[in-house]
């Protein structure tokens, strides 16, 4: 099965940065052709982009909610954000919106996407360092990414 | 695995806010405008060697790597005192013009369009790509995907990665290409102009053809006569990659026409009290508040801008959509702020015909791409024309060239005192005493900045992945009557 770990982020903007991260932790403790690892700053349509043509596709993000505790690490499918699509102005693609576009165009599209996001504390500071509390959770997500795969 | 909820309600820190404040006849009253602060990219350049900052300062921005890798290579080349081959030059415009081709594409069938292939009032489900294409046709659909996907291999072929480049060096590019990618950029290239040709008639079939719509652009509402920001080739025509930036006055009377070295004696920034956002000006005629006219200093560096600010467009069927455009609105310049969206588009064109013009260059298989660096750095500054505006990069190192200061104005900020006026006036004109605030008419109002496209905090990428802004309209005791959110 032709899989895709995608990290995204950004990588000097503090937290932001931690889906890259795990991808690349999770990139170094695999050694598997049919495993893609890959990072990308990119969001909406240049995310469909990146995914077509995979059979299985892991994100890796970092989000914030409302109550959640930095580092807190969530496991996802991309239904779980449909709500994004109703509740947003049409004028950005989201990543439900992109995926719809692509099923509407026949592009080969994963059959399952999962996705992983750790709650980040910081999202606004230039750094390439994590704050403390993400950075704990990144080997706990690393693990859960790659029992994700494995399994 | 602990179940969770994903509150979409959750994503208030950090996004921009508009407030609208009603007075007691139900009128409006002031609005406001604010927007996150990311923090410390100075001091984070800081002690970093130059070369490293086509890197780092395309990070910046989610939207626009391409437009920082760029301005960044540019400014090394001015901090270096490098000129780059002939070949790196056409290498890095062919490839930025390549990157418009993308970036005008997307804006175009994302943002603008539904609210014209859909129109203003359609329900927002609707109101979006998804829409446009059932609507438009899945032809359509395809030809956008197809021209976006093609023209990023380009932007990977030149710039050696996909999204985030790492070509740019001071004194020119790291890679040639050969003659097989040439000739696979050469029909994606002309493939673009086909896309932008078509682009065009789908503008003019939807929204020329429809009175209600030409009538709303041409409308006050959506008017501000302010200066014009663009860059300039030798012949005063449109150039995205190099030239000189050229600001032409409210009546199209040029104003200035500067070097990049000389910008900091051209522009300053006017701060309020009530908004982290920094306004830049014209400093010739000084910060008069957010009015219209001669006497402010307000400009605009937009699409439309760019066209004004020029003679006319450097390839002939860009040409000749400019020309049919000004004729359309009356003459130039034009300061209807949705015909940014035509403007975009001729652009479009231009960019994709610029494509062909470089590929059959000659030179650009050459292999001499690079001109090695002697000099001791010191100071420099780039500039190339992003697509939401002027962008400018100014870096002072020490002799090792490692970065003591850094200066950036993006291009979105040169539009923040129009933006600002354009929601402002919006709102004026469409909330009026006794006349409900209908989801439709606070699209009009979010129609009058979605022309700008504003990257706010856009360096971000954050679960749910859009770009978050919320208005909210209070009454004269301070209420909240009214919110419009989008991606929060």
């Amino acid at each position: 099965m032709k899989t895709l770990v995608l990290g995204l982020g950004n990588p000097i903007l503090s937290d932001d940065g931690a889906g890259i991260r795990i991808a690349q932790e999770v990139g170094k403790q695999l050694n598997d052709p049919q495993i893609t690892v890959s990072e990308t700053s990119a969001a909406g349509l240049s995310l469909l982009d990146s995914i077509v043509g995979y059979d299985k596709v892991i994100i890796i993000d970092a989000i914030q909610t409302k109550k959640g505790q930095a580092g807190q690490i969530y496991r996802m499918k991309s239904e779980d954000f449909s709500f994004a699509k109703h509740f947003s102005s049409p004028h950005q693609t989201n990543l439900v919106t992109a995926l719809e576009l692509g099923k509407m165009l026949h592009l080969v599209m994963p059959q399952k996407i999962t996705i992983f996001a750790v709650e980040a504390k910081d999202i606004a500071s230039f750094s390439e360092k994590c704050t403390p509390e993400v950075e704990r959770a990144i080997p706990e997500a690393v693990k859960m990414v790659i029992e994700e795969l494995v399994g | 695995m602990k179940k969770i909820m994903i509150d979409p309600v959750t994503r208030l820190e950090g996004h921009g806010k508009i407030a609208i404040f009603l007075n007691n006849d139900g009128g409006v009253a002031n609005v406001y405008f604010q927007v996150p602060e990311l923090r410390g990219f100075e001091k984070f350049s800081e002690g970093r060697p130059a070369e490293d900052m086509p890197q780092i300062t395309q990070r910046i921005c989610g939207v626009c790597p391409e437009a920082h890798h760029m301005a960044s290579t540019k400014a090394l080349d001015d901090l270096f005192h490098v000129e780059p081959t002939s070949t790196a030059r056409k290498l890095r415009e062919l490839f930025y013009s390549s990157f418009y081709v993308t970036d005008h594409t997307t804006h175009f069938y994302i943002l603008a369009a539904p609210d014209f292939v859909m129109g203003p009032d359609a329900p927002p489900a609707e109101r979006n790509i998804l829409g446009v294409i059932a609507k438009v046709g899945l032809e359509l659909g395809g030809a956008v995907i197809k021209t976006r996907h093609e023209n990023h291999w380009v932007i990977q072929t030149i710039g050696g990665r996909p999204i985030h480049p790492c070509f740019g060096l001071p004194g020119g590019v790291s890679k040639a290409i050969n003659e097989e990618e040439r000739v696979k950029i050469g029909e994606i290239a002309k493939q673009s102009v086909e896309f932008g040709k078509l682009s065009l008639k789908v503008f003019d079939d939807v929204v020329l053809k429809n009175k209600d719509y030409l009538d709303m652009v041409l409308s006050d509402t959506f008017t501000h006569r302010t200066y014009s920001m663009g860059m300039v080739d030798e012949n005063n025509k449109v150039n995205f990659y190099d030239g000189k930036v050229r600001v032409v006055d409210p009546e199209g009377k040029e104003f200035i026409k500067y070097a990049p070295q000389d910008y900091v004696k051209h522009l300053a920034e006017h701060v309020e009290p009530w908004t982290y956002l920094k306004f830049p000006y014209l400093k010739k005629i000084g910060w008069k508040g957010f009015v219209d006219g001669k006497d402010s200093g307000v400009y605009r560096a937009t699409p439309l801008s760019r066209l004004n600010a020029a003679d006319g467009m450097a390839t002939p069927l860009a040409q000749e959509e400019y020309e049919k455009m000004y004729s359309t609105l009356g003459g130039k310049p034009a300061h209807y702020t949705l015909a940014t969206h035509w403007a975009r588009l001729v652009e479009l064109l231009y960019a994709a015909e610029r494509m062909v013009e470089l590929v059959q260059d000659p030179e650009i298989t050459s292999t001499d791409i690079r001109n090695i660096p002697t000099a001791t750095p010191d100071e420099g500054v780039g500039i190339v024309e992003a697509p939401r505006g002027t962008l400018t990069h100014h870096y002072i190192t020490d002799e090792r060239g490692i970065i003591k200061k850094c200066n950036l104005i993006v291009g979105t900020t040169n539009n923040y005192a129009a933006f600002y006026m354009s929601v402002k006036k919006a709102a004026e004109d469409l909330i009026k005493p006794g006349k409900e605030i209908t989801e439709g008419l606070l699209n009009r109002i979010e129609m009058a900045w979605r022309p700008y496209d504003l990257c706010l905090a856009c360096a971000t990428h954050s679960l749910p992945g859009q770009l978050p802004l919320e208005v909210t309209i209070y009454d004269a005791q301070g209420n909240e009557l009214k919110k419009l959110s989008q991606g929060i």
